[in-house]
């Protein structure tokens, strides 16, 4: 394996659905020889482009989970990070810009910078992902490159700068103008594979050239040679360019735009040309991890291959031969034969197979070193887990794992699907930390938990695609708690004789809220007036009654059980016995401590056209949203709020048809807080019809 | 009990001011000081204190992002509940926070119509309508008079109290009035300017507008490491 990094490019083709990204994939593994047929992504032939891995994404046409595909380009190793350009599919999105180093931004030449666009743009900037912009489909009707470029200065913010020029467009689309080398490229031979090099055509010269000054202008802002060589009247070369050009670049002070038209095989290799020369390798990137010894503080990390590993699971993939995990090295070299340590689970293991994926197809390497994308075979793990070698303690992830706040009844049709559904719940909790299932003892349904409407539909989703798991579904429900508001004292005697030995047990105490934590069990007994043994069967009854409160079977946080007094029997008491009198001092203090209903509040962030802020704002409100501020950046506009979980349901609809479209809103879980009476009141009556229709 | 506990602490009022709200309606304050030196600070445990009073704040940053503004309040709110050992804090922060609302200009992006407009969005749909704001970061030269003018109608017009943060630079001689230059385009404009400045290694607050205020006029003392007013009050010669 060559071991030069700067040659090396992990990127990402990032971009809103339709905008042509899978092809333009496509004809990249085309050019690079890795595939040697064109499957179109909608493809008559029934084979599908390479990179739609997933079913559900061949009959689609889209691209849901991120496949890493590698690549060879003018002595440069690509690999290809196939990002979903669906704003639902946050994690996977936000785990492969995590991994790469820089990216593609794809856009379409007729749409321009759409909602989408922006989304996917706000992300690459949160993980600082230098990129260069592609306008694709110059070959369609209506197509006008010039219009996007502006977009991308007035919609995304970007120092967009053309680095090309067409020759015709539409049907007429010929052949691109390189404005660095100055001349006019033709995409020859059935594939466009044959680079025809000619001289820019009379009528285009003038233009040509003033769009060549205007590039070398922006680009002087990065470079003093170059502008000093403009001073001077030297001649400007194109190394001088490029070398202004990467600097902004990966700065992300510029974005470089190229134009071609995948489908119709032109300007791909310009842009893979582009990718090679602009775009960062591994080395120029800082790479971060976080020191769990140091309550996890950021540690800076080195990408020389012979440190101590670092690498993180990105994805994981069904494949014949087993799980298959992809990886990015960080630091160090996994090599076959080397110990790693799973931070999450602390298992060690040892690597045994080592690949690199071209989407389904793969081949067989010895080592995966710092800066590069692999895969490993057979190791049991999950998705965003840190591999290290043994002596580290540190995550490239936070360890710190939401619970899920919403929860949905899931329901096989009938018994092929029950196995399919079980095998796909398997891999989906493995997949995403957020995503857990469990089987409700009562009701004997499964349930499916997680962190908004969207993230479990999707799941409901792939189970009916890539698992034929045919399921019916329940309504969302909220994952509502109950907390106590005030201090409540116990003193409960549990006492039985019914023949035999008896029960006997008193317990003595409080209950009191408690921001510490979810439970805190707190024993002042002196004089063992219970006897020590007895205590965790205290504890444990306590614990046991916090499953399902008694006012609306919630479970109970934030609270703080101490009990300082008790009494026992030397032949009646037992664990058993003290459980009950625990759950018993429970039921008898919790009504008394003025127990309340908290909620999921969702920290909802809308991006909007400035002049729909005050319907956005208007909407919020009627969810009993609260503002928290409004950020003005020009023509757009982002409005933060807190919004109950509970009243975000089809709120994209809603977003949509109240701002045309051009709104789009992302969510997170914030924090629990106290339910108004007015609701608290209905939750309960939904309660007791629940309750009443289960009997 | 505990809102009375904080309102009743506020050392502001040591600086003998009338009233709580320090400004009349209408009225203008500044709070002048060298980068870095707490204005934010200052100004946002004067909003907080007009939040535990019930009035709302609009606040206007041009220079902070929502995120960041918001983070001043929760930090500046933690610090005075530690001050002053008030427990429960959460459940007060969740009350006051609808008070707030936080509004982030770019500065070359910001413009009194611009700021109307925003103001009547949310308070026509009944979202929010403020009693004080406070507009940080807005830059005080020789041409800003124009933009002063017309956000003193808009104060006046709402009944609005509005706290500036005034910027000043290290080279810059106070005049014979005490007063910085920054300031003095627009000086009739303002009722109430305070000064930060460091003495040492404390940081004095100072009336640069005594009023109608019997002297000796009394200093307040910014506390470095919790950016607090502190509760000791010095008398200045």
């Amino acid at each position: 394996m060559k071991r030069d990094l700067t040659r090396i490019r992990n990127i990402g083709i990032s971009a809103h659905i339709d905008s042509g990204k899978t092809t333009l994939t496509e004809r990249i593994l085309f050019y690079t020889k890795r595939i040697h047929a064109i499957h179109e992504v909608k493809g008559k032939d029934g084979v599908g482009a390479t990179m739609d891995s997933m079913e559900l994404e061949k009959e689609r046409g889209i691209t849901i989970a991120s496949a890493a595909t590698y690549c060879e380009w003018s002595g440069h190793e690509v690999n290809i990070i196939d990002t979903p350009g669906h704003v639902d599919f946050t994690i996977e999105v936000e785990r492969s810009l995590r991994v790469l180093d820089g990216a593609v931004l794809v856009l379409c030449s007729v749409g321009g910078v759409q909602s989408q666009s922006i989304t996917v743009d706000q992300q690459m900037k949160r993980y600082h992902v230098p990129c260069i912009a592609f306008i694709n489909k110059c070959d369609r009707s209506g197509a006008n490159p010039s219009r996007v470029i502006e977009q991308l200065r007035t919609k995304l913010g970007h120092n967009a700068v053309a680095l090309q020029m067409p020759i015709g467009l539409e049907s007429d689309f010929q052949g691109i103008i390189d404005l660095i080398a100055m001349k006019a490229l033709y995409f020859d031979g059935p594939h466009g594979e044959d680079i025809r090099s000619e001289d820019i055509p009379e009528q285009l010269l003038a233009e040509a050239r003033q769009k060549r000054e205007e590039l070398i202008d922006q680009a002087s802002a990065f470079s003093d040679e170059l502008t000093d060589t403009i001073l001077e009247e030297k001649e400007i070369t194109t190394e001088m360019i490029i070398a202004a050009l990467r600097k902004g670049t990966l700065e992300r002070h510029m974005t470089p735009v190229i134009i071609g038209s995948a489908y119709k095989n032109k300007g791909v290799q310009l842009l893979l040309n582009a990718v090679a020369e602009l775009l960062p390798s591994p080395e120029e990137v800082k790479n971060t991890a976080l020191n769990l010894d140091e309550n996890e503080a950021p540690v800076t990390l080195s990408s020389h291959p012979e440190d101590p590993i670092v690498a993180l699971a990105f994805k994981l993939e069904d494949g014949a031969y087993g799980q298959l995990t992809y990886i990015r090295v960080y630091q160090g070299t996994i090599a076959k034969g080397s110990t790693i340590i799973n931070i999450r689970s602390g298992k060690k293991i040892k690597v045994g197979r080592l690949v690199r994926m071209h989407a389904d197809q793969m081949e067989d390497i010895e080592m995966i070193q710092a800066g590069y994308i692999g895969a490993l075979f057979g190791i049991e793990c999950a998705s965003g887990d840190t591999f290290v070698s043994p002596g580290l303690n540190i995550a490239m992830t936070s360890m710190y794992v939401p619970d899920p706040v919403i929860s949905l009844a899931i329901e096989p049709k009938d018994n092929k699907a029950q196995i399919n559904m079980s095998k796909a719940l398997q891999r989906f909790t493995k997949e995403d930390p957020t995503f857990r299932c469990h089987v409700d003892a009562e009701t004997n349904e499964t349930i499916i938990e997680g962190m908004g409407e969207l993230h479990l539909d999707v799941y409901v989703e792939r189970m009916r695609r890539e698992y034929d798991a045919e399921v019916m579904t329940g309504n969302p429900r909220v994952a509502y708690r109950e907390t106590i508001t005030q201090r409540a004292d116990f003193n409960y005697i549990h006492k039985k004789q019914t023949g035999g030995s008896g029960q006997y047990g008193r317990i003595a105490g409080y209950i009191e809220p408690t921001a510490e934590g979810d439970f805190i069990f707190d024993n002042q007994i002196t004089g063992g007036a219970i006897p020590t043994q007895y205590i965790p069967a205290c504890e444990k009854g306590f614990r046991q009654s916090l499953a399902k409160g008694p006012k609306l079977e919630f479970p109970i946080t934030g609270i703080k059980v101490a009990i300082n007094d008790g009494a026992y029997h030397a032949v009646d008491s037992s664990d058993m016995a003290f459980q009950a009198a625990a759950r018993g001092a429970f039921r008898e203090a919790y009504l008394r401590a003025k127990p309340v209903v908290h909620e999921p509040i969702m920290k909802v962030v809308i991006e909007s056209p400035t002049e729909f802020q005050g319907a956005v704002m208007g909407l919020l409100n009627q969810r009993r949203g609260m503002i928290v501020g409004a950020q003005d950046e020009g023509h757009m506009c982002v409005v933060e709020a807190q919004v109950p979980l509970a009243e975000m349901f089809g709120f994209s609809t809603v977003l949509r048809s109240a701002t045309q479209g051009k709104a789009q809103f992302t969510m997170e879980f914030a924090l629990y807080r106290q339910v108004p009476q007015s609701i608290a009141e209905k939750i309960a009556e939904d309660m007791a019809a629940k309750k009443k229709n289960a009997a | 009990m505990l809102k009375k506990d904080l309102i009743l602490r506020n050392p502001l009022r040591q600086m003998g001011y009338e009233n709580d709200d320090i400004l009349p309606e209408g009225g203008f304050g500044a709070v002048l000081a060298r980068a870095g030196v707490g204005k934010t600070a200052l100004l946002v445990q004067l909003a907080l204190n007009t939040m535990l009073r019930g009035k709302k704040v609009l606040h206007v940053s041009l220079l902070d992002p929502v995120n960041k503004v918001d983070l001043w309040y929760r930090e500046l709110f933690r610090r005075l509940a530690v001050q002053y050992q008030i427990g429960q804090i959460r459940t007060l922060w969740e009350d006051m926070l609808p008070l707030r609302f936080i509004m982030t200009f770019k500065v070359e992006g910001f413009s009194v119509p611009r700021l109307q407009e925003r103001l009547n969005d949310i308070m026509e749909q009944g979202l929010f309508s403020p009693d004080m704001i406070i507009i940080d970061g807005l830059i005080f030269d020789d041409t800003s008079k124009p933009v002063l003018d017309a956000l003193k109608k808009m104060v006046e017009k709402q009944g609005l109290r509005a706290w500036f943060t005034v910027n000043i630079h290290r080279q810059v001689k106070a005049d014979a009035d005490g007063l910085p230059k920054p300031l003095l385009p627009a000086d009739e404009l303002f009722d109430v300017a305070l000064l930060l400045v460091t003495e040492g290694n404390e940081m004095h607050i100072r009336d640069l507008k005594t009023g109608d205020i019997p002297s000796p006029r009394p200093v307040l003392i910014l506390d470095p490491a919790t950016m607090l007013i502190k509760e000791n009050v010095a008398v200045a010669s």
